[in-house]
């Protein structure tokens, strides 16, 4: 009796989720994405779909693991788990993929990534199904794994295909190293979307079309075309969207598109939307420079790189930090960094907080900064990029740890006793470009050692026995500043 | 019986002090101890909280400036290697005539003595000039000098040897145009008061590496205080202790630095040991950050007795270098201040500032005229500045020093006309439309010229640069980004380049 109550109600479930599934495909059939944006509510229904896709594929690829992990006795319990998880898998991915259409529909989107992405998830649902009738039956136990695996392969691929609709067509392969990527036989970040040829000779494909490549394919697209505007190819610009066209060649002002791109951020028309790295000015200038040029397709690229228009404002960009990136270069030297710095403090310091680099500002200690000091620097040496021993009481015992600071960069010895042979052991510093030797003890018998640096740029002698008159060797000519 | 009435009096004062702790004592004390506890426990979540910010740094998130509250002037490295590591500013109090000094108009000299056209009266309004005043040409002859070929005036002698290692900012724009808010927003990003200035940002930033001296030091020159008064070098929302430390560059440099006749150093020593256990106490007690400022500040004045001394001795430069700068032991001068700048600069102080009286050539008075007292201002900054900048030069200090020089506006190009009148003397009136300043080392472009004005000098005609860029710029040549550099006040992350949009000026960078 219970049985059969049981078995009714899971009748009634099949029944029910298979229902809704012929529904799904029957809308897929009479409604497809078109590419124009539908009703609002459609929409609001529709951005559900990326937070509940996740569930059903997770709990599918969970399923086969309940499944083979429940044959062995120890984990018995887990397979009764199994069947549930399968109904709440069905429901979810009838669900998501419900929500899903209706983010196509209403969206903007059109074409065959999103045509494969939703048949994609019918069949997920269809095998889902399938799967739920056969797990009945223990007779029919491979049927079953069998429709599982092609459900899990079906569920892979409508993700891929998901993930390319929003990250872009090769989100998976753009950024792996191209050795791998050439085994592999998949096209680079530079190579992808010149699919369609287009000549790079022109101003049109040498930089317009990799801005729009860049800011704007990803909604006015192959798979995406917002108010049916499509900006990957010159045919698609020049075409316009659904309020007409987009260009007006000759008058950049007029021009819908370069006063979308051209309103600030805040603006409910500004392009690209709030949350999108807008275009920077430089871009912005090539885009108004071709449309004012006639907005070409075939006229040559008037200059190499896109490059600013004279006088155009110089853009700053400062590189993000990771801290977990420095904390992991700063990982080895942190803690005799910390040590050096207890010792000597506001000494010892790091060269930015992006850096794991270091800085020695000794100066201010004059002379309580010398020789011994230096010494304690050494397990760090390598570590130095700038160092200033101005005005302290090192001599000439610090030369070989100076020597040993095979990065430094800048070095500044002035109002200190330094002299010749201290100059002639720095001549490994490879990377030195500036010295400060001002009013010390050096002489023009430095001058050889000096020219044998090879990155010096800038060599300061001003109070010492070195004058314009002295034998200056050619190398040095201009470096040397009195 | 003397041990008697003071224990008697000590009864007494206790009981004094019982009765006035009244009921309203205690519920108000009690509901500032609950408040207290909240915030306590609000401060602790905060501080969990920025350890886990730090993780998921963002374009908008502040940078984190934390030290050791006993050290509250620590060095800390910038946000990105930086090319400056330190500024000496010469502000030009009262507004330096740019078109006297820097801006050749020839087109001006053309229209001298003619009625100023309405359209460039229109909507302006300006301190004295009433009426239709007249156009009035430079005043002093130019010349082209260098290998960039800038054009200068005949006033600057020394200075122009120095013009291919300037970068000029011609374009520069305030939106004041009288001196006090005007140098406040050159100096504080702000023209109302109660605004941290640029060298306390700095120093809040960066620290600075000399405990022994102030890591922001404030030189004044030309007979006057600049207009704007002490907050030019102010904190206002910034801890107290990142002020501005206004020192003099003859005598004592910082007065009543010295102990006091018969009192030893040691004694000194103990009554400062004395002193910081109950500032400790306090501090541990309310946890107010101005306590730790006090604390710093009669720690660092103990360390300055020696060497703030050294530093602003500068009878100890050899004559020539006096000689180079035309400065002179015992005089409070602009070329001193120079000298000194340069002593602190090798001394590792953060931020130099020196302020220098006297620029605002009205031509009221011969005191404030173009003819008379002009060329003497001339004379006293351009021998010491040309000499400070070679100076870093000679040392290889220019490489990371950056020295800005400028006024808080522009001048007009037409001659001024107090009450309608024409003057004995020639002057301009304040122009906030456009001004010049210049930078040289630490990181800008040697040589270099931004901006353009009209034909009269008059408006900006390209690349208009905000005070608030310039700003933006120093802090990034420091290694800042200055939406970073902020500070928590009033519910907004206050930033020097206030909440207007602002840029850092590429084109000057090198």
């Amino acid at each position: 009796m219970k049985d059969r109550a049981k078995y009714s109600a899971e009748l009634l479930f099949a029944v029910y989720t298979g229902a809704a599934l012929v529904l799904l495909a029957v809308l897929l059939l009479v409604a497809p994405p078109d590419g124009n944006n539908h009703a609002q509510f459609l929409e609001l229904l529709g951005r559900l779909h990326p937070l509940s896709v996740h569930l059903p594929i997770a709990l599918l690829i969970f399923l086969p693991l309940l499944e083979i992990a429940g044959r062995n006795p120890k984990f018995s319990h887990v397979q009764a788990a199994a069947r549930f998880t399968l109904g709440v898998t069905l429901v979810g991915a009838i669900a998501a993929a419900g929500l899903g259409w209706c983010l196509a529909r209403a969206g903007g989107y059109a074409g065959t990534t999103i045509t494969q992405h939703m048949w994609g998830a019918v069949a997920v649902g269809a095998l889902s199904w399938v799967c739920w009738v056969l797990r009945r039956n223990p007779a029919r136990e491979r049927l079953y794994l069998g429709a599982l695996a092609l459900a899990v392969l079906a569920a892979s691929f409508t993700g891929y295909r998901g993930g390319q609709l929003t990250h872009g067509e090769n989100h998976l392969t753009e950024l792996l190293p191209s050795p791998l990527r050439n085994w592999l036989g998949v096209p680079g970040k530079e190579a992808a979307g010149s699919s369609s040829a287009v000549d790079a000779g022109t101003w049109y494909g040498a930089q317009l079309r990799p801005i729009f490549e860049q800011h704007c394919v990803t909604c006015h697209g192959p798979s995406k075309q917002k108010a049916g505007l499509r900006l990957d190819s010159f045919s698609g610009l020049m075409r316009g969207g659904k309020h007409g066209a987009v260009l007006k060649p000759g008058d950049a002002k007029s021009s819908e598109l370069f006063r979308r791109i051209t309103l600030p951020p805040g603006d409910e028309d500004a392009m690209p939307p709030e949350n999108r790295r807008p275009l920077s000015p430089a871009e912005i200038a090539v885009i108004e420079q071709w449309i004012a040029g006639g907005a070409s397709a075939t006229q040559p690229n008037p200059g190499g790189a896109p490059t600013p228009v004279a006088g155009a404002p110089v853009e700053v960009t400062i590189l993000e930090i990771s801290p977990a990136a420095v904390s992991a270069e700063r990982a080895q030297l942190a803690s005799a960094v910390a040590q050096l710095q207890q010792k000597l403090p506001n000494v010892v310091g790091y060269e930015s907080r992006g850096s794991a680099q270091l800085t020695v500002q000794a100066a201010w200690m004059r002379a309580r900064f010398g020789d011994e000091q230096v010494a304690a620097l050494a397990p760090l040496a390598e570590r130095i990029v700038l160092a200033d021993f101005s005005s302290t009481a090192i001599t000439g015992h610090s030369a070989s740890a100076m020597a040993g600071m095979k990065n430094l960069r800048t070095l500044r010895l002035m109002h200190t006793s330094t002299t010749d042979a201290t100059v002639q052991a720095l001549t490994s510093l490879q990377k030195l470009e500036s010295l400060s030797l001002f009013d010390t003890q050096v002489t023009p018998a430095a001058l050889a050692a000096l020219a044998r640096m090879p990155s010096l740029k800038r060599v300061y002698v001003g109070s010492t026995k070195i004058s314009p008159a002295s034998a200056v060797p050619q190398e040095l000519g201009h470096k040397l500043i009195f | 019986m003397k041990e008697r009435a003071i224990t008697k009096f000590h009864q007494e004062a206790y009981l004094a002090a019982m009765q006035a702790q009244t009921r309203r004592h205690f519920l108000r004390s009690f509901s500032a101890g609950v408040g207290a506890i909240f915030l306590g426990s609000l401060g602790a979540s905060d501080r969990a909280f920025a350890g886990s910010r730090e993780a998921a740094l963002d374009s908008t998130s502040r940078i984190d400036i934390t030290r050791d509250p006993r050290r509250p002037l620590a060095a800390l490295p910038p946000q990105f290697a930086a090319k400056a590591k330190r500024v000496i500013y010469l502000h030009m109090a009262g507004a330096p005539s740019q078109l006297e000094l820097f801006e050749y108009k020839p087109q001006l000299m053309k229209f001298d003595g003619q009625d100023c056209p309405a359209s460039l009266l229109a909507g302006k309004r300006f301190a004295f000039i009433t009426g239709v005043p007249k156009l009035m040409g430079p005043q002093y002859p130019f010349h082209q000098v260098g290998d960039s070929g800038h054009w200068i005036s005949d006033r600057l002698p020394y200075l122009e040897k120095h013009l291919d290692d300037l970068c000029f900012i011609k374009s520069m724009r305030t939106d004041q145009f009288n001196h006090a808010p005007a140098q406040l927003l050159v100096q504080t990003g702000n023209a109302r008061l109660g605004y941290p200035s640029l060298g306390s940002w700095v120093v809040y930033g960066l620290g600075t590496e000399n405990q022994n001296l102030p890591g922001f030091i404030v030189l004044i020159s030309g007979g006057n205080m600049p207009d704007g008064g002490k907050q030019l070098w102010g904190t206002g929302f910034l801890p107290s202790v990142y002020q501005g430390v206004q020192c003099r560059s003859h005598g004592e440099p910082v007065l009543y630095l010295d102990n006091p006749p018969d009192v030893s150093s040691a004694e000194r020593r103990n009554m400062l040991d004395a002193l910081d256990q109950l500032n400790q106490q306090n501090y541990a007690a309310f946890g107010n950050p101005e306590t730790v400022t006090r604390i710093a500040q009669y720690e660092m004045s103990f360390r300055m007795q020696m060497d703030a001394t050294d530093a602003m001795d500068i009878h100890k430069e050899p004559e020539n270098v006096h000689a180079k700068y035309g400065s002179k032991n015992g005089e409070s001068s602009f070329a001193n201040n120079c000298l000194v700048a340069r002593r602190l600069a090798e001394r590792g102080v953060r931020f130099i500032q020196l302020y220098h009286w006297g620029w605002d050539s009205h031509g009221s008075s011969a005191g404030d005229s173009l003819n008379e007292a002009f060329p003497k201002r001339c004379r006293e900054v351009d021998q010491p500045i040309a000499a400070l900048l070679s100076e870093l030069k000679d040392r290889g200090m220019l490489e990371d020093t950056l020295v800005v020089w400028g006024g808080e506006f522009g001048r007009t190009s037409m001659r001024e006309n107090r009450g309608g009148q024409m003057t004995k003397f020639t002057g301009r009136d304040h122009n906030p439309g456009a001004f010049t300043i210049w930078m040289a080392g630490g990181g800008v472009k040697p040589g270099f010229t931004l901006g353009e004005t009209d034909e009269l000098g008059y408006e900006i005609a390209k690349d208009p640069v905000e005070v608030r860029d310039l700003h933006a710029t120093i802090l990034y040549l420091l290694g800042f980004d200055h939406h970073r550099l902020n500070f928590p006040f009033q519910g907004l992350d206050q930033k020097l380049t206030g909440v207007k949009p602002s840029r850092v000026v590429g084109e000057v960078l090198a």
